[in-house]
């Protein structure tokens, strides 16, 4: 695990960064959002679209609050299990055969391959360490 | 015990900067207030969706106004009055192994984007009747978009697809016999 707090500082920055701007892209189009999860052919339609309305606004929040510094451990808890669930949906896409967009970034997402696989695990990583970096009084959470 | 270590920290109450319960709780409001304001900011979506919307595709009718999602008897109908040119939007190769008879291949599934779907020889004005696997597969309501985007006025979705063709016994072709 990595304890340089400059480093953690990055981290917190990078993995917030892409969660606000992955959410904010599927809020502005939940509809297609909706569709992308569909498109997984995992869930249902009525929990494909509940989830579209709701996830991105819990995406939005956590990549706010890591970057802010407040609820760290628990936005980099729930951004990490959010990523082993991604990392799931995508290795089952790729042993399906499907050749579906991956609903990461709304509209202008990418197709679900072996590269958004291996992003997810550096997305992990960071936010794992995050999780189980030392907090200190006054500066994380 | 580098793992059992890190974890006795965090997870054991009171043992380390933030206890179980704490998390428990951070973890619940954000779900709770993000989960809030997402159903808050998309009560016409919901409404749209408890009267029936987006049942087999997700997206607004208003915004493609030229689609329709038809039963099996209503293709079947069509079918026999000979109105619709049937589009099969599945892979070549399964196309290759059977279709609706008279059915044109547009294998949306396969494609990439950039790729010509060779649109243009289809009169806008016409009647389409698009399939792909069944109720599950999206590239039926996916070439339907698009086709609506690309000014078509009369599409219409068989979203019981090719299953639901075979299991009615209606005719089917292996050869390249559209209509």
């Amino acid at each position: 695990m990595i304890r340089d707090k400059y480093i953690l500082l990055a981290f917190r920055f990078v993995v917030g960064g892409v969660f606000i701007w992955a959410g904010v892209l599927k809020i502005l189009d939940p509809l297609d959002f909706a569709q992308n999860i569909a498109n997984y052919r995992v869930f249902p339609q009525a929990v494909s679209f509940f989830l579209a309305l709701v996830l991105p606004w819990i995406e939005l929040a956590c990549g706010f609050f890591l970057i802010l510094g407040i609820f760290r451990d628990a936005a980099s808890l729930l951004l990490s299990v959010f990523i082993v669930v991604f990392l799931g949906l995508i290795v089952a896409t790729l042993i399906r055969g499907l050749d579906i967009d991956c609903g990461c970034f709304g509209t202008i997402s990418r197709k679900v391959d072996i590269k958004l696989l291996l992003a997810d695990m550096v997305l992990l990583f960071f936010s794992l360490n995050i999780f189980f970096s030392k907090t200190k009084k006054g500066v994380a959470s | 015990m580098f793992v059992r270590n890190t974890f006795s920290r965090w997870i054991q109450p009171g043992s380390g900067p933030l206890s179980l319960k704490k998390m428990i709780l951070r973890v619940a409001l954000i779900l709770f207030f993000s989960s809030l304001i997402g159903l808050g900011t998309n009560i016409s979506l919901i409404k749209m969706f408890f009267q029936g919307e987006f049942q087999h595709g997700f997206f607004s009718s208003e915004e493609y106004s030229a689609i329709v999602f038809i039963t099996l008897g209503e293709a079947e109908e069509l079918f026999a009055a000979g109105e619709a040119l049937f589009i099969d939007s599945r892979t070549v190769k399964d196309f290759k192994e059977g279709h609706v008879f008279g059915a044109v291949n547009i294998p949306f599934e396969e494609k990439r984007e950039g790729d010509e779907l060779g649109l243009e020889s289809y009169p806008l004005e016409g009647v389409y009747v698009i399939y792909c696997d069944g109720s599950e597969c999206q590239s039926s309501v996916e070439l339907a978009k698009l086709l609506d985007k690309r000014g078509f006025q009369d599409i219409r979705v068989f979203f019981g697809g090719w299953e639901e063709w075979v299991r009615a016994g209606l005719p089917v072709s292996r050869n390249d016999d559209s209509r």
